[in-house]
């Protein structure tokens, strides 16, 4: 600790030990903690007792009945915890009717039990429980007690004791451990409905996945194999998705948890009467089949084990230890058909079937899962006659007025995942003629959703556009599709949309339109009488007066990537282009868009001084590489542009991350002069003097006079001159650095005593 | 027993950030997903591994509701839906997802500004989770699901502020969000029709403050702006983008135009447009006057208040800047400080809370000598002015709005301990309630009575109808019948009926009762004084002698028969029906008082 804090610490202890003193901020304590733990963690807790006497006062102090804040007790008992955890064991407390505390204290119970049978136990792993420390034998009873209770809330504390013991502890005692209490967790099977079922599940996976027990020998995998048949089929779910992630376990009880997975899709199609040699291979067990009554009997239990099921599937489709062989058909098939049930386009023909169209019609929480997982199954493959359905049921949902917004926005993401994952036709590198044809289909379709009501359509539908152009954009077949479409021309009218974020999304989808050659008819700067804009002036207009961020920054993007590209529009004459998009930045409010502008700087900096931009490997025209030239020379086009004036005044910005970048940019730009060989020091020593002092006022604050053309020997010379190096220092030292320091928290508690009124405790 | 449980994340007993647990019929609801400022890890978030520990949040909750646009409300949200993994519904008002992502943009900046992008959500993770909302109108009653039902009324507070009411069957719980049961220049006050919720969960920043005069309060501010600005001081006042920062703006313009003044006021970073847009665009959110005057004249278009730039700050004279943030952390208003910190006759007004660390939280405490960066030392001569500003509702306005919902039971949130205990008890007084105030992590189990629907047969109601009394919603009436519980449904028939679709026979059940009446005649004798007796008290009912000697009253009988040891003392053996138990029982206590000594 330093002397300052010392110094500052005796007179916060007695503040904090009279009740008559309230304490601020409820987050100084949390604050004052984390201080204390680093100190505790670095040194000796008892070293720090010694050198600030203060604080055992403070903890004896406490001790006295009296009308303390409870805030402050906590802190105080906290504290002491932290310091006494070096030396010795605490008293347990457990059943507070906080969750905080519940939780606390069973993790204070489980490093007890580690430490306590640290020595103990470690050097004898044949030591039987009724040879551990009294400490560890009470711990062992009391869970014991718990599990015994006929209370959930004790059962679920042991149960939660328990997983974490085994998520943390790896040592052999674990294992004596399990062989006592497992009898006990067994029973709590017979209850009926079996208790604490979620927390009985994390245990069971917990010890699974323990290294130390080899489960053989411990009957492990036949309580798994148990519970799976006991619990319902939602509670059985994440414990068959979790004996599935395990590394090593037997098959049959694989084959038991998938089956469990399972279940609910067997059921759906069973229901739905599909072919029934799907059903063979989907229902690994072969066993009697459930029924939609007794599975999914009502709206909300169907609603809720399908959407679970679904996200167990997903989180187990990518995984290297997911069953093989994977049944990628038939969970096509019945992914295909939760959909068209939920869409009400399948018709059923049974009464169970009946059943669940009722249940499942317009509903969106199923529609929202089933997509997610139809998107995951786009990387294995399937039959084309299903492939077919998945792209007959994805445009239905892209049709359909019913759909919702955030069910259209997953279906755009799975359509894009399928598109992306059919196969290119051998040779010519285009989609495969079946994706030509669903796109063929589809780009109509994206109209209507361009021209949504709802926002959040508009910009899903500009979202996948964008995706869609910079993935098959080079692409005949769909490109001939996409120009045949009234695509392009809505997403230019989008430029306009009253919401700032569709007309961003519109902003990014026409810079990658124009990129691709893809605008309706393209016009130049140079044919301004044509019937249309051109789209650099529309996006200039939109970077210096949309009244919004979002717009803007996406036109520096757009601009910046033209500028990598060497787009037509900007290669023409790249310095007039980045002198304006310069000028027009550096006003902007936005820090995004000044940081960005910086960007578009350093690309046009790494083009004109020859060095290849390494940001764009993708390229259609090379960068426009300069011979090496000297440096007066390659410095003028940025004196041109201004680039001097717009990086030295984000040197000053109040907006860091934008300082940093220029001061980054900057260093950049002194490393490449100097390995220039030109004239040094060339430039007149008063204009050198006078932009110096410029900066100064700069940095002091003061905004004033811009400074006009430079010349390259000026530049260079202010460059030299400046300690950009010790900026970066300063600028590196997070903003927050007083505010997170020790002394300032110290300080603060002090100077909040006795300057409280009575609304302290103020909010927005 | 159905139970409504509420377990508070964050605002229990505290004021950090508000994320309240509601169970309600089976249906799990988050009210809303706020941040602490006052933290810059983790611990800003609430701690969602409490809710499910492994389980996935969008199968454990039914959905998330935002009260309104603070951070300390809706900060955590782009955390929770897009890093956490919240895939469900998002309700909000309308201008509350509009301005949503402008302050959490605000705070992003922030954020960045001190730790870099690591571990905080993005630009698009902020759209993202904006899709993810169901903006709802005011008294719009939206269907969650088939079972969960919510409302929104409004608020005050800030634009698009609102209290929800929460549904499943007969319960309800109201939310109230933070409000203001007083109009200011800009909103209107708090209402709430009189929906009787099991519970109301209420905000009690100020539980014990019955609030000096806002007109005080703003005339003090006015007098201290216009000292000021009248020995050629400067003003800066740091603002957060949206809310407080529109009423004073409204306040000052309106001051300026009275006392025609001519010092320039500024506000920073273009918001003002921004704001002006958004007032414009939920006009109907704003207090009825602004609403009157909106086509003349758009009170938000101000005359004196220009849009700042950096240069400005440079120039001599008297100003009054408005610049974000509010809390002098970062960017512009933090450098405005840092130029005018050394001159007296400047001044700083923070109209809202600081957090600790800050150097709007540091200049509050009374501290002069801050440390800036590169371990300069800068020195606080200009005055510090605190005036909070904030629109909560006091100590009166709370009693009034659980005077105007009439709860069965008040949860206290969002304020400190020592206050909720002061005004649970001036509730539970007052209105005869329970009142809780759960901490942090704690759990309050209600119990409810469910009200079960049950079909009556028409059958029933008829023979009901047919004793000529009109049903009268006021005037309740027992109605006997069977009650049969059948495929999860509950129909009230009569009894033959039941009997009938049940296939059950009838059995008769009789009370039988014995009274012991001192009395040495003959039992014929005793039984015509029995009779006689009973003619006489029973003058409604019809009294039977039989030939077999029994007396009657109507479907009870009683017979009298000597004592087997007792001459002296008779014994009476009392009957009757199930259906006329109440008579019976009368009966017999008046047979127990003994017989009146014979006339003769």
């Amino acid at each position: 600790m330093d002397p300052e804090c010392s110094q500052l610490l005796p007179a916060l202890c007695s503040v904090l030990a009279d009740p008559r003193q309230p304490v601020a901020d409820d987050t100084c304590l949390e604050k004052l903690l984390d201080w204390f733990k680093t100190i505790t963690e670095a040194g000796s807790s008892l070293l720090l007792l010694q050198e600030n006497p203060c604080l055992l006062g403070l903890l004896c102090h406490v001790l006295k009945p009296q009308d303390l804040s409870p805030r402050v007790l906590a802190f105080s008992l906290r504290l002491a915890g932290m310091l006494a955890a070096q030396e010795d064991c605490f008293q347990y407390l457990q059943g507070d009717s906080s969750l905080f505390v519940a939780s606390a204290a069973g993790q204070l119970l489980v490093h007890i039990l580690g430490l306590s049978l640290q020595g103990a136990a470690e050097g004898h792993p044949g030591l039987q429980t009724g040879d551990w420390p009294v400490c560890a034998q009470k711990i062992v009873s009391h869970i014991e007690e718990s599990l015994r209770s006929a209370a959930t809330p004790q059962i679920t504390q042991a149960l939660n004791v328990l997983t974490t013991t085994f998520g943390h502890c790896h040592n052999p005692w674990t294992q004596v451990l399990w062989v006592r209490l497992s009898p006990l967790v067994a029973c709590l099977l017979e209850k009926d409905p079996v208790p604490a079922a979620h927390s009985l599940v994390d245990l069971l996976l917990s010890v699974a996945r323990s290294s130390v027990l080899s489960s053989s020998s411990c009957g492990l995998w036949e309580t798994l194999a148990q519970t799976l048949s006991h619990l319902s089929p939602t509670q059985a779910g994440p414990l068959a998705l979790g004996i599935l992630k395990l590394q090593e376990c037997p098959q049959a009880l694989r084959a038991q948890a998938f089956a469990v997975l399972l279940q609910p899709l067997t059921c759906v199609l069973e229901a739905t009467a599909q072919a029934p040699g799907l059903l063979d291979s989907l229902d690994g067990t072969g066993g009697a089949s459930v029924t939609v009554d007794t599975l999914l009997p009502s709206k909300a239990a169907c609603v809720g084990l399908l959407c679970r099921t679904l996200a167990h599937l997903e989180l187990l489709q990518p995984l290297p230890q997911r069953p093989s062989p994977w049944p990628q058909a038939p969970l096509l098939g019945a992914t295909v058909t939760i959909l068209r049930l939920c869409s009400g386009l399948a018709t059923p023909t049974s009464d169970a079937g009946g059943h669940l169209c009722a249940f499942l019609v317009g509903c969106v929480r199923v529609q929202r899962a089933a997509l997610d997982f139809l998107g995951t199954l786009s990387q294995g493959t399937g039959p084309r006659e299903l492939v077919t359905r998945v792209f007959a049921v994805l445009l239905e949902y892209l049709t359909s007025p019913d759909s919702s917004p955030t069910v259209l926005k997953k279906a755009f993401q799975a359509t894009f995942r399928w598109l992306q994952s059919s196969p290119e036709t051998p040779g010519c590198s285009d989609l495969d003629p079946h994706a030509q044809l669903f796109l063929r289909e589809l780009l109509p379709v994206l109209p209507k959703r361009l021209c949504s009501p709802c926002w959040e359509v508009r910009d899903s539908g500009l979202e996948f556009l964008t995706q869609m152009i910079g993935h098959w954009g080079g692409q005949a077949g769909f490109r001939r599709a996409l120009l045949a479409s009234e695509v392009p021309e809505l997403t230019e009218q989008l430029l306009r949309d009253p919401e700032s974020y569709v007309r961003a999304s519109a902003v990014a989808a026409m810079g990658q339109l124009s990129s691709q050659g893809l605008r309706v008819t393209p016009a130049s700067p140079e044919h301004p009488g044509g019937r249309q804009k051109s789209l650099l002036a529309e996006l200039l207009r939109i970077l210096s007066t949309d009244s919004e961020g979002f717009p803007r920054r996406a036109v520096m993007h757009v601009f910046t990537q033209w500028l990598r590209d060497g787009h037509a529009d900007v290669a023409g004459d790249t310095e007039r282009f980045v002198a304006r998009v310069l000028q027009v930045a550096s006003q902007d409010l936005d820090w995004e868009v000044r940081a960005q502008g910086l960007e578009l700087a350093l690309v046009f900096l790494e083009q004109t001084l020859g060095r290849p931009s390494s940001h764009c490997p993708y390229a259609v025209t090379p960068p426009v590489a300069a011979p090496p030239s000297p440096l007066a020379q390659a410095l003028r086009p940025l004196c041109r542009v201004q680039l001097f004036e717009f990086a030295f005044r984000a040197l000053f910005d109040c907006d860091r991350p934008v300082a940093q970048k220029s001061c980054d940019l900057l260093l950049f730009l002194r490393a490449q002069t100097a390995s220039y060989s030109g004239p040094q020091g060339s430039g007149s020593v008063p204009e050198v003097a006078s932009v110096e002092a410029a900066l100064q006022r700069w940095q002091a604050g003061d905004q004033g006079q811009p400074l006009g053309y430079l010349e390259p020997e000026v530049v260079v010379a202010v460059l030299r001159s400046m300690d950009l190096e010790g900026l970066r220092g300063v600028l590196a030292e997070s903003s927050d650095r007083v505010e997170k320091s020790p002394q300032s928290l110290l300080q603060d508690m002090l100077a909040t005593v006795g300057a409280l009124g009575e609304d302290e405790a103020d909010c927005y | 027993m159905p139970e409504i449980r509420v377990t508070p994340l964050g605002a229990g007993q505290d004021v950090g950030r508000s994320c309240i647990l509601v169970s309600i019929g089976g249906k799990n609801v988050m009210l809303d997903c706020g941040m602490h400022m006052g933290f810059n890890d983790d611990r800003r978030f609430p701690d969602f591994s409490y809710i499910t520990r492994n389980g996935r949040l969008t199968d454990f909750l039914d959905c998330v509701i935002i009260s309104h646009f603070h951070l300390d409300h809706c900060g955590a949200l782009p955390y929770f839906s897009e890093m956490v993994g919240y895939d469900g519904p998002i309700y909000m008002t309308h201008p509350t997802q509009a301005i949503c992502p402008i302050l959490l943009e605000d705070y992003r900046k922030i954020a960045v500004d001190k730790k870099g992008e690591a571990n905080f959500f993005t630009s698009q993770m902020i759209k993202d989770c904006m899709k993810k909302v169901v903006a709802v109108h005011l008294h719009q009653t939206v269907q969650v699901d088939d079972e969960l039902e919510i409302k929104a009324y409004y608020a005050g507070h800030v634009l698009g502020a609102a209290m929800f009411q929460i549904k499943v069957g007969s319960e309800s719980v109201v939310y109230t969000g933070d409000y203001n049961m007083t109009p200011d220049r800009h909103l209107g006050a708090a209402w709430i029709d009189k929906c009787r919720p099991n519970l109301l969960i209420t905000e009690s920043t100020y539980a014990t403050t019955i609030r000096d005069s806002k007109r005080c309060r703003e005339r003090d501010f006015l007098k201290k702006v216009h000292e000021a600005v009248e020995r050629g001081g400067k003003v800066l006042i740091p603002v957060f983008a949206l809310g407080r920062a529109q009423e004073l703006c409204i306040l000052l313009e309106t001051f300026w135009e009275r006392m025609n003044l001519k010092a320039p006021i500024y506000f920073s970073t273009g918001l003002t447009e921004k704001a002006n847009h958004y007032y414009k665009l939920f006009i109907t959110w704003t207090n009825q006057k602004i609403r009157k005057t909106f086509v003349q004249r758009n009170m938000f278009e101000f005359k004196h208040i220009k849009a700042f730039d950096r240069a400005f700050a440079d120039n001599p004279g008297p100003m009054v800047v408005f610049a974000t943030p509010g809390m002098l952390h970062a960017g512009q208003s933090l450098q405005i400080f840092r130029k005018w910190a050394g001159n007296e006759k400047n001044m700083v007004i923070m109209p809202g809370y600081c957090v600790q660390g800050t150097v709007g939280h540091k200049i509050l405490s009374g501290q002069r000598k801050l440390e800036m960066e590169g371990r300069q030392v800068l020195e606080v001569k200009m005055q510090v002015e605190y005036m909070s500003f904030s629109a909560h509702a006091d100590a009166k306005g709370i009693m009034q709005l659980v005077g105007q919902a009439e709860p069965e039971s008040v949860l206290l949130v969002h304020g400190e301990a020592k206050k909720m205990e002061f005004l649970k008890q001036k509730i539970e007084q007052e209105f005869r309630v329970s009142c809780y105030m759960p901490a942090n992590g704690e759990t309050v189990t209600l119990p409810t009575s469910p009200s079960i629907p049950v079909g009556i047969s028409l059958g029933l109601l008829k023979r009901e109808m047919a004793q000529g009394l009109l049903p009268d919603a006021k005037k309740p009436r027992l109605l006997h019948g069977t009650l049969i519980m059948k495929d999860s449904n509950f129909r009230l028939v009569s009894s033959e009926q039941a009997l009938k679709e049940l296939g059950l026979a009838e059995h008769q059940l009789r009370f039988t009762c014995r009274v012991h009446l001192h009395d040495p005649r003959k039992e014929q004798e005793t039984a015509v004084r029995v009779y006689s007796h009973l003619k006489s008290v029973l003058k409604e009912h019809c009294v039977q002698h039989l030939p077999d000697g029994s007396v009657t009253v109507e479907s009870i009988l009683i017979q009298a028969a000597a004592h087997s040891e007792d001459p002296g003392t008779k014994v009476l053996l009392v009957s009757w029906t199930y259906q006329d138990e109440e008579l019976g029982s009368h009966l017999t206590s008046l047979l127990k008082k003994g017989l009146p000594q014979a006339a003769s």
